[in-house]
């Protein structure tokens, strides 16, 4: 067992249990922050990953932006005298059937696949001669004459400027 | 024993399958969307997995996956932001944030 | 060129009427004073000026010398507009020109008969849709039978149109009647022109739709219970659906010849059907004849036509000689050869309902007080004439006989009515209301001396007078049903013969003469009416002095029989000479001289309230009498048939309506309503719900997809 695969499974180990505790805990302040465990492990496996921008992307947006977003929301909407802030409904048990069923009958597909992959040997050589996944990625994004995302990149701006104004019009109070 | 696609692709389905009871059983909306937010980071995962353990990846330089990865954390994180913002508005409107008390929309 | 351009006849009628409804009935329209609303202080609340006329309203009464007392129903006008004028001017015009042309044709193939051959030609086509193999096509083509009725049509009209000046005077919709006019006349020719079973059928139905439009003219003339007479809008409606009970045959009948041949063409399915099992070629054939049954009101399909007698009597005189009976005469004519390759039962059902019809309709006619009615039984009478030629003839005189007496007919038949439209009209200048009884005429030869005149001339062409049209075509057919071994037909038609001169006489005498007239009552005597009656102006009576002439000259023509001929034997002609030889002959004479000998001497000489005395003292006379008079119930039994059996089973399929299939369909609904609301139970409105049937129903795909890749795909 590398290095690599050691710390994979520390990270994933850890996350699906940060992620058991989002769904598990009763504070759901204890939660948010069982939320933070979760987005930090999954940047730790990026990193595995040779996804080094994504990794940082993810700090910044998930652990910085959206938790605090969610914490500032857990804020505004705080209900006095509610001991069980993040309580379950009476659906759990068909959802736990269902989830098990569907991840079961996911991870069978993985492995009954034609296109098994546990013979797929990581590339890590071959990306380490590249240039740096975050100029990579740039280029992908950015170049106006190569093959590259720029149309979808500009969309998702136009995105972002929507989702910014109806945040506003819908929050605000009036 | 090496790190394989199928390490990634388990954890992508126990995450997901881990933020949809959540997303189902939880009644407070805030809690909804953090599950909303592990399914996505699952499904993140999962294509930042196939970009690594892409074969082809060696005669097109492409990116793929990570690509997708970042679009998708864009719409999230706007997602997050609207989504939010609704809760923040019911919250004030109806003094709740009980999802199974939001039932306006049925008949 | 001359035939080539002869379409252009058909379609004078159409362009008059489309000038008058989209251009001078507009400004007729326009130049009215408007008033706000129809009057209703005058009485007849429901009352309005021209039909659709809602923005140029005029009063009604009390104008152009009418009293208030003035039952006519008919709004008029204080004086015709420039534009209503002109509406007259453009169909008088147009139609003149048809008919000049039409007369032209007519010379120009009687003198040079090789010019046009035999078979007709092809004037005007257009490929309307093809389906499959098939082409429907609006076709019409020309030939002498064509040419023949098409001189009727066109100067029949060009005549009603004329006289309708003075009948229709001062009427409020008088561009209206010229615009329905020129489309009757353009229905009829479409008829006359038409080359397939489709187009006739077209202008059959155009023919209907004209009619029922001219007879409702009036469409605020209440009905006359005490008269027996209905209003124009139900006479109408009466006339178009015995028209449609006729029609289903006619379009049963088509389909056979069509489903056989494979064919509309006349000319194709001629071809055809000698192909074609001869019962079943007789049944199709008789199934066309239901059609001209309907159209031409032979029995049971003939109550319409007395009750068309509301409508203004130029369109009667139209419908009656030239445009609307005529079709069906014109229609067998033209589909003759199929009923001859028939068996020969087809022409036997032909010649038995005409000859039935014939006598049925003259027994009627005796006793009828309405002086139109009696006409109009005349005129059902007459077509069962030219049924029994038509289906008598045989191979020897082909059509010849049935056309010869409907062309004949046209002009005499013609000139009744258009003399009875000037009575009435004088008559109803003189009683300021509408008059049609005979009760109330008399003695009118004195005061209307043109229209009396001419009417009895017409009264003798009808009664077949030696030397007149109507003895040279009626006596022909006479003789050939005796010549042609059907006795009792021959029997029939001899007895109508006499029935004929006596009602028309009758008819005749109670109107124009009397007891105490000059010639034994003939001419002149008391007037049983009130007011001045006056001649009728020259407007009308001018088209009766022309019309005397064909009504006198019409049988000379001896080649009538070869010219119509559509067969493709030459038949044999009229003979004058052999014609008066023969024996049947005087005897069918001395049968109507009978007949008009003793009209004459009754009403001639004695009191018509004396008549009426004797007839309602004798018990068999005045049951008999009361039977004709109420046209053997035939009328009351289609009311208590319509009262009881249709609407009856209308009710049964009404309450099947309502309680079995209204009651599934209600069944279905509140099913569905019942379900919907109890399935909607499910429906939380909360998200979380719709997530566990949503990925609910993704676990069970998901699940399912495993297990039939394992097991059954594997």
């Amino acid at each position: 067992m590398d290095l690599a695969t050691l710390l994979f499974w520390i990270f994933a180990v850890i996350m699906v249990g940060a992620a058991l505790l989002v769904v598990g805990l009763r504070d759901i302040v204890h939660s948010a922050l069982a939320l933070v465990v979760v987005f930090a492990m999954a940047a730790g496996v990026y990193v595995l990953l040779d996804a080094e921008f994504i990794a940082i992307v993810q700090i910044l947006i998930y652990v910085g932006a959206v938790t605090i977003l969610v914490l500032f929301a857990l804020m505004l909407t705080r209900i006095e005298g509610q001991r069980h802030t993040n309580p379950t409904n009476k659906l759990w048990p068909v959802a736990a059937v269902i989830c098990v069923a569907i991840g079961a009958v996911i991870v069978y597909a993985f492995s009954e696949s034609k296109h098994a992959v546990s013979t797929t040997i990581a590339a890590s050589d071959v990306v380490k001669q590249l240039p740096n996944n975050v100029v990579r990625i740039g280029q992908l994004l950015y170049s106006p004459t190569n093959y590259s995302y720029v149309l979808p990149f500009e969309i998702a701006s136009l995105v972002l400027l929507v989702a910014i104004v109806g945040a506003i019009v819908i929050g605000r109070e009036d | 024993m090496h790190l394989t696609l199928e390490h990634v692709l388990v954890l992508g389905a126990v995450l997901f399958c881990i933020g949809l009871y959540g997303a189902i059983t939880k009644r407070n909306a805030i809690a909804v969307l953090m599950s909303i937010e592990i399914m996505l980071n699952a499904v993140n995962i999962t294509m930042v997995g196939f970009s690594y353990f892409d074969t082809v990846k060696l005669y097109s330089q492409h990116l793929t996956g990570q690509i997708f990865a970042i679009f998708i954390i864009t719409v999230a994180a706007a997602e997050a932001a609207v989504a939010l913002a609704m809760v923040i508005a019911i919250y004030r409107k109806r003094a709740t944030v009980d999802v199974g008390e939001i039932d306006m929309m049925k008949w | 060129m001359l035939y080539q351009l002869s379409w252009t006849i058909l379609f004078a009628p159409l362009l008059a009427f489309a000038v008058i409804i989209f251009g001078t009935r507009v400004w007729d329209l326009r130049s009215r004073p408007k008033v706000a609303l129809p009057a209703a202080e005058h009485g007849h609340g429901e009352h309005h000026t021209d039909d659709h006329d809602t923005h140029a309203v005029t009063d009604e009464h009390g104008h152009g010398g009418h009293s208030e007392q003035d039952e006519d129903d008919d709004p008029h006008v204080p004086q015709l507009s420039a534009g209503a004028k002109a509406s007259a001017y453009a169909a008088l015009v147009i139609m003149a020109l048809a008919c000049i042309y039409s007369w032209v044709l007519l010379f120009s193939t009687v003198l040079h008969p090789a010019d046009l051959a035999a078979a007709g030609k092809e004037v005007f086509a257009y490929n309307w849709l093809s389906v499959g193999g098939l082409n429907y096509i609006v076709g019409f083509h020309l030939d002498r039978l064509g040419i023949a009725m098409m001189v009727v049509v066109t100067t029949i009209t060009f005549l009603v149109q004329f006289y309708s000046q003075g009948y229709m005077e001062n009427s409020a919709g008088y561009a209206r009647f010229y615009a329905y006019l020129s489309l009757f006349a353009f229905s009829m020719l479409v008829i006359v022109f038409a080359e397939n079973f489709l187009v006739i059928f077209c202008g059959w139905e155009l023919v209907g739709l004209s009619s029922y439009l001219l007879i409702g003219f009036w469409i605020n003339k209440r009905a006359k219970p005490e008269e027996q007479r209905p209003s124009p809008a139900s006479a109408n409606l009466q006339a178009f659906i015995m028209n449609r009970i006729g029609d289903v045959g006619f379009i049963l009948g088509i389909m056979i010849l069509f489903v056989n041949t494979g064919s509309f063409d006349f000319i194709a399915v001629q071809h055809g059907v000698v192909h074609m099992d001869k019962t079943l070629l007789g049944i199709a054939m008789i199934l066309v004849f239901c059609g001209a049954m309907g159209k031409s009101a032979q029995f049971p399909l003939h109550t319409w036509l007395p009750s068309a007698m509301e409508g203004p009597t130029p369109v009667s005189a139209l419908i009656h000689a030239a445009t609307m009976v005529a079709a069906g005469v014109y229609m067998i004519a033209r589909t003759s050869p199929l009923f001859a390759t028939a068996a020969p039962f087809a022409w036997e059902v032909v010649a038995s309902i005409g000859a039935f019809t014939a006598f049925f309709a003259a027994t009627i006619a005796l006793v009828q007080s309405d002086f139109k009615r009696v006409l109009a039984f005349s005129t059902i009478s007459q077509l069962g004439y030219m049924f029994v030629g038509l289906g008598v003839a045989g191979p020897e005189y082909g059509v010849g006989p049935g056309m010869f007496h409907l062309f004949t007919h046209a002009f005499f038949k013609a000139l009744l009515f258009l003399g009875a439209g000037s009575v009435l009209h004088g008559l109803h200048h003189a009683m300021h209301k509408e008059v049609q009884d005979v009760r109330l005429m008399g003695g009118l030869a004195s005061k209307m001396p043109i229209t009396a005149a001419t009417w009895l001339i017409a009264v003798l062409a009808i009664s077949g007078f030696p030397g007149f049209s109507g003895f040279y075509s009626k006596e022909e057919i006479i003789g050939l049903a005796l010549e042609q071994g059907h006795p009792v037909i021959y029997a029939l038609t001899l007895a109508t013969a006499g029935l004929t001169a006596f009602y028309m006489l009758r008819a005749f005498i109670l109107a124009f003469g009397g007891k105490g007239g000059k010639f034994m009552g003939l001419w002149g005597g008391p007037y049983r009416g009130y007011g001045e009656v006056k001649e009728s102006p020259l407007y009308m009576t001018i088209p009766l002095m022309l019309l005397v002439i064909p009504s006198v000259l019409a049988g000379y023509w001896t080649g009538f029989y070869q010219y119509v001929n559509v067969s493709a034997e030459n038949v044999a002609n009229l003979s004058i000479p052999a014609l008066f030889q023969a024996t049947d002959t005087w005897i069918g004479v001395i049968v109507s001289l009978v007949g008009l000998g003793f009209a004459w001497f009754l009403y001639g000489r004695v009191d018509l309230v004396k008549i009426n005395q004797v007839v309602q003292s004798n018990a068999a006379l005045r049951t008999i009498h009361r039977i004709l008079f109420n046209r053997y119930y035939v009328d009351d039994l289609y009311n208590w048939i319509v009262k009881y059996v249709v609407l009856g089973l209308a009710a049964l399929a009404q309450a099947f309506d309502r309680y079995i299939v209204d009651g599934i369909v209600n069944g279905v609904a509140s099913g569905v309503t019942g379900t919907g609301s109890g399935i909607r139970r499910l429906e939380t409105g909360r998200v979380q719900s719709y997530m566990i049937g949503f990925f609910g129903g993704v676990a069970v795909l998901a699940v399912v997809f495993v297990v039939l890749i394992t097991t059954v795909w594997k």
